[in-house]
Formats: C-alpha cells, structure tokens, sequence
C-alpha cells in the first residue's frame, strides 16, 4: 500500500513535470539565446490559457488543438516585442535592464488581463476532463496524459528544429558567438527576434495545455514565471533535454512534498531546492546548451 | 556649493520636516510617513544594489524578519521602557537578528551574481516566509501583536511619522557615508568589475558582506518600525513582494547607486500613485509598470543621472566657447 502511494506520487510528479518542461522551455530558449531573461514568460503562458478558453468557449475548438492558432499570435507578439521594446532597452541600456523592462511590461498586461478577462480564477473543461485511465493498480487523469502527450511531442519538435534544421544552426551559432555568426553571414537581429517569438509560441502552448489541467488567473501569471526559472536553474539552460529533466525533477519534487511533508510547504520547498542548486551548480544539471560563451 | 550652505540646508529641511505635522491635514501624514519609510527602504536597498551592484529582489525578506523578531522579542522578554521609548529596544533587536541572518547567509548567496543573486534572494524570501508561515512556533499563520506604545498625548500618525524619519535620517547619513568612504569606492569598483577590483587589491568578498549586512541590518529596523505601526500583523502583512520591487523601482526612477536618487524615486512614485491615482486602484499595476519601461527606455540611469547628463553637456558647451564669453554662470 505504502509503496502504491509512491509510485502513484511519483507518476503524478511526471506527468505534473511534462507540463513544468513544455512551460519552461520558451523561458529556457530565450534566456540560452540572448542572455534576457524574460520575466513576461509567465503572460505568455497565462495569455495562452485564455487563448484557448476564448477558443473553446467561441468557437468549440479544443485547447489541445488550440495550440497552434495561440502559438502563431504569440510567435507574432514575441517578434513585435523583442524588435521593440525588447531591443530598445538593451541597445540603449544594459542587459540588466531587459530584467526591468519585462517586469514592467508584465505588471501593463496582468493588469491589462485582470480588466479584460476579470481576476477570477477560470478554468477550461472538455467533455473528457473528468476520465481517467488506468495503469494495472495507478489512476491517471485522461485530460494529463493528453497534456503530457503534447508536451513530449512539442519538446521533440524544438528539440528537432534546433538539432536539424538550417534554422535551428542560426540559432545555435548565434548563441554562442553573435559575432562570428554575423560575419557567416546570419542576420543576427532577426535571428534574435525569431528566437523571442519561438520562447513566446511554444509559452502560449503551453499555456494552453495548462488551461485544461489546472485552473488560472491573471496573477498566476508570477508562478509560471517563477516555474520556469527553477526548471531551468536545475536542468540547464537552452536545450529542451534541459527544459525536460529540471520539469520532471520539479514535478517529482512537488508531489513528493505535497504527499509526505504537506502541501503548504511545495512552494517553500521548490525554492529551497533552487537556491541550493543555484549555491551548489548554478549551470544546472546538463550545463548551459550554447557553451562556455557566456 | 559651500558647505556652510548645504550645511543650512540640511537643517532647513530637517526643521521643516519636524514642524511639518504641525500643520498638516493626519491625511497628508500618513502619506508623509509612508514615504519615509518607502523612501528609507530603497535607500537601503541602494547600499547594496546601487553601489555594489547586487540586485537584491528579495529584500523584503529582512522586513519580515525584523518584525517578527521584534514581535517574538516583547513575547519572551517584554517591554523595556515607558511607552515611546520601549520600542528602541526591540527595533534594534529586529535590525540586529536581519543583520546576523544576512551576515549567516552572505557568503553562499553572494558567491552568485547578477541575475542569479537577484533570483536567489527571491527564493530565499519565499522560503522564509512560507517557513515562518506554517512552522507554528513562528505564529506567522494566526498572526502576532505589537504592544500599542504610542505616548497618549500624540496621534499615532505623527509618532510613525517621526520614527520613520528618524530612520531615513539615519539610512540616509549611513548611504552618505559609505558613498564617500573608502568602503563605498571599493564598492563601486566592485560593481564596475569585481574581478578586477579584486586584482587591484580590493577585499571584494568582505566589503560586499558587509554592505550586505549594513543593508539587512537597516532594512530589519525598518520591519520592525513598520510591524509595530500596524501592529497586528501576519506573515503576508510583512513578506510581500511588492515591497521587494518597490525598493528596486523607486531606486531606479530616481537614479541607481545615487545618494538621494531613491529619495526622489519614492517620493515622484508615491506622488502619482497615493495621490493622483488614489481614486483608480485598479490600474495602479498598469501605471506603474508603464512608468518601469518608460524610465529604462528614456532615462536608463534615473532621473538624477540624466539630469547629471545634461549638467555635463551644457558646461561641455560653455568650455568650448573662447574664454571670455558670456554665460559664464554659476557652477553647480
């Protein structure tokens, strides 16, 4: 019986885990590529959610399938910010400065959310949201297995864009040596603002899957911001290989404390297993993903 | 500026200041007092993120522990003193316990830099806090109270007010001194470049330790002033965020690593939300936010930077011109 609870909380904390991954992998991107660290990561992912629930609510068409549609308009919001505002603020500034200026672009659109959708806590239900499927003894909600599915195969197709296409290679050799990647010939500019609309698309993806898994509200927008640092603080940064292991590791980590130790103390926990990382290995377990360039 | 003048008029200021509730609407002195203390919490953020370059954005984190301790203080010890005095003991208590935790805890945290300090110093806050919050010795959770130790002949509004302003005072006699130190040199040099700084001779490890602990130590008496003006208090009263990234803002909008820069921050910050936006609480993120991007986008190094900026060009200008030429004015 003890070891059914184990395993049965050990298969919630990957399944919770798949999501953390394809929620942080955007976060992760952007951060590998350009150094930003994008503290509207977690707007993308809210902004997402209700992407999907206006989707399904409008027009009945599911959030799994919703990620698509959600993707390319956050892809397009991406491009326009890092072009912008993004861009302005570490030509004119520092690199430090991004940190504030996505902050307070974050606080315009969570209050911008909070007038528009209301700061309810909301929620998406598609009919099969109350199934579940069994594994020999374990129980697994049918709505995680269809959100981890997604996220494996969302994680993948980054995982091959990077790995394989002529794409991915511009954005490898541009974060490792912006440099020398221009002089190859790469529009480095433009390579930077594609990058931000790919951390952008796949956050609003995710977002969409999250919509159907758990309930959310404008200000949960600063959880999912903060999720996405320490997957990335424990796995490394820039590759979804990265982005997955630190998710898992936090989905484990999290069930593990709320089964056994209480469930008010996840988040004190989480925290304290990112600081302890960032003391003991601040690269993370696979290392940043673009080298010792920075 | 002679220093006979500034001289005059710090005293000026202070005079005024001290007469100030004299005539002031309570209203006015509740917001008086809330910039004090909002104003002295980024001058002490500034110790350590402006001159040395260590972006805390956890430092609420010391607010809740100078509270509480000081809260926990009176509990097992009690009061020392007739009531406008007994609150210096356990006020210095709350700085003293901030103080040693941060000295506890420097040496890991500021082994990090840049963005991951900042994010550490953000986890460490939400760790202590949801610690104090559900380890029941704490009492984070049901909350704890603060004898009422305002003097019966004083609305308490003036006795934070001068309480408060005692500790800008002070944050801000502090911040002066290590700005023109040899500490605060060695300070900036770590923040211009640390490796070199050390190479040249600086003891970076130990100078940025202690502006730490200054920083902490200043922050908990404040926790503990702001504990005691509520008076009843939880775990949410002190811990939150938004005292962490105000510090950070107001020392921005005025000008980082600035001696009165977050003074100005504070006051211009407080200005528009308290009293122009007082009737529109629900877009106070929206304009806050829009004023975070638009002082990085126009003015990165704060309003007292830019307006140096402007200083220097003009008497850039005036020395280009032939010597003997008019508008040789008064130097700043």
């Amino acid at each position: 019986m003890l070891m059914l609870l184990f395993l049965q909380t050990m298969l919630n904390g990957l399944v919770v885990g798949g999501i953390y991954s394809l929620a942080a992998i955007g976060f992760s991107l952007i951060f590998g590529v350009m150094g930003i660290v994008n503290l509207t990561h977690g707007v993308f992912v809210i902004a997402g959610a209700y992407g999907a629930l206006l989707l399904w609510n409008g027009l009945h068409i599911d959030p799994v399938l919703s990620a698509l549609p959600v993707g390319l308009m956050l892809f397009a919001l991406g491009y326009v910010y890092q072009r912008t505002i993004i861009h302005w603020a570490v030509s004119r500034a520092a690199i430090e400065a991004s940190l504030l200026v996505t902050f307070g672009v974050a606080m315009v659109l969570r209050n911008l959310m909070q007038i528009f959708f209301s700061p309810d806590v909301r929620s998406i239900t598609p009919p099969y949201s109350f199934e579940s499927v069994s594994l020999g003894p374990l129980q697994i909600d049918l709505v995680r297995i269809v959100a981890l599915g997604a996220s494996l195969v969302l994680l993948l197709l980054l995982g091959f864009v990077l790995a394989r296409t002529a794409f991915g290679r511009a954005i490898r050799a541009t974060a490792q040596q912006p440099l020398a990647a221009s002089l190859s010939g790469i529009n480095i500019s433009n390579v930077y603002a594609l990058t931000f609309g790919l951390g952008a698309a796949f956050a609003g993806a995710s977002g969409t899957i999250i919509g159907i898994v758990q309930p959310f509200s404008p200000s949960s927008e600063v959880a999912w911001t903060l999720n996405a640092f320490i997957v990335v603080v424990l796995g490394g940064i820039g590759s979804p290989s990265g982005a997955l292991i630190g998710g898992l590791l936090l989905g484990v980590i999290s069930t593990c404390t709320a089964q056994y130790v209480g469930a008010n103390m996840t988040n004190a926990m989480m925290f304290l297993v990112l600081v302890i990382m960032l003391l003991v290995r601040p690269q993370g377990l696979l290392g940043n993903a673009f080298g010792e360039s920075r | 500026m002679s220093r006979l003048a500034l001289a005059a008029l710090i005293v000026a200021v202070l005079v005024a200041a001290a007469a100030a509730p004299l005539w002031v609407s309570p209203f006015y002195v509740r917001v008086l007092q809330l910039f004090f203390f909002s104003a002295a919490l980024a001058v002490a953020w500034n110790i350590l993120g402006g001159y040395a370059g260590y972006w805390s954005f956890g430092h609420t984190v010391f607010i809740g522990i100078g509270g509480f301790a000081a809260a926990h203080f009176v509990m097992v010890f009690g009061t020392f003193g007739p009531p406008p005095f007994s609150v210096v003991v356990p006020i210095l208590v709350g700085g003293t316990v901030a103080g040693v935790i941060a000295a506890i805890i420097a040496y890991p945290f500021l082994r990090l830099r840049g963005i991951y300090f900042a994010i550490a110093m953000l986890g460490l806050s939400q760790v202590v806090s949801e610690l104090v919050n559900n380890i029941d010795w704490f009492q984070g959770g049901v909350g704890v109270f603060l004898p009422p130790s305002v003097p019966a002949d004083l609305p308490p509004e003036r006795f934070y007010y001068y309480l408060f302003g005692i500790l800008l005072v002070v944050c801000l006699g502090i911040s002066a001194w290590i700005r023109h130190s040899r500490f605060g040199y060695a300070l900036l040099s770590i923040r211009e470049d640390e490796d070199t700084a050390g190479m040249l001779g600086v003891p970076a490890e130990q100078y940025k330790i202690a502006a730490y602990i200054v920083s902490a130590t200043l922050i908990g008496m404040l926790g503990a002033i702001y504990a005691y003006s509520v008076g009843y208090f939880t775990t949410d009263t002190l811990f939150r965020i938004d005292f962490s990234l105000n510090m950070i803002v107001y020392a921005l909008i005025g000008g980082i690593g600035t001696l009165f820069g977050p003074v100005i921050g504070a006051a211009i910050m407080l200005f528009i939300t308290q009293l122009l936006l007082s009737g529109f609480l629900s877009i106070h993120l929206l304009i806050t936010g829009l004023i975070v991007v638009a002082i990085v986008l126009v003015m990165p190094n704060g309003i007292i930077g830019s307006v140096r900026q402007i200083w220097e060009r003009r008497r850039r200008k005036r020395e280009a011109r032939p010597a003997g030429a008019a508008g040789q004015g008064e130097r700043h």
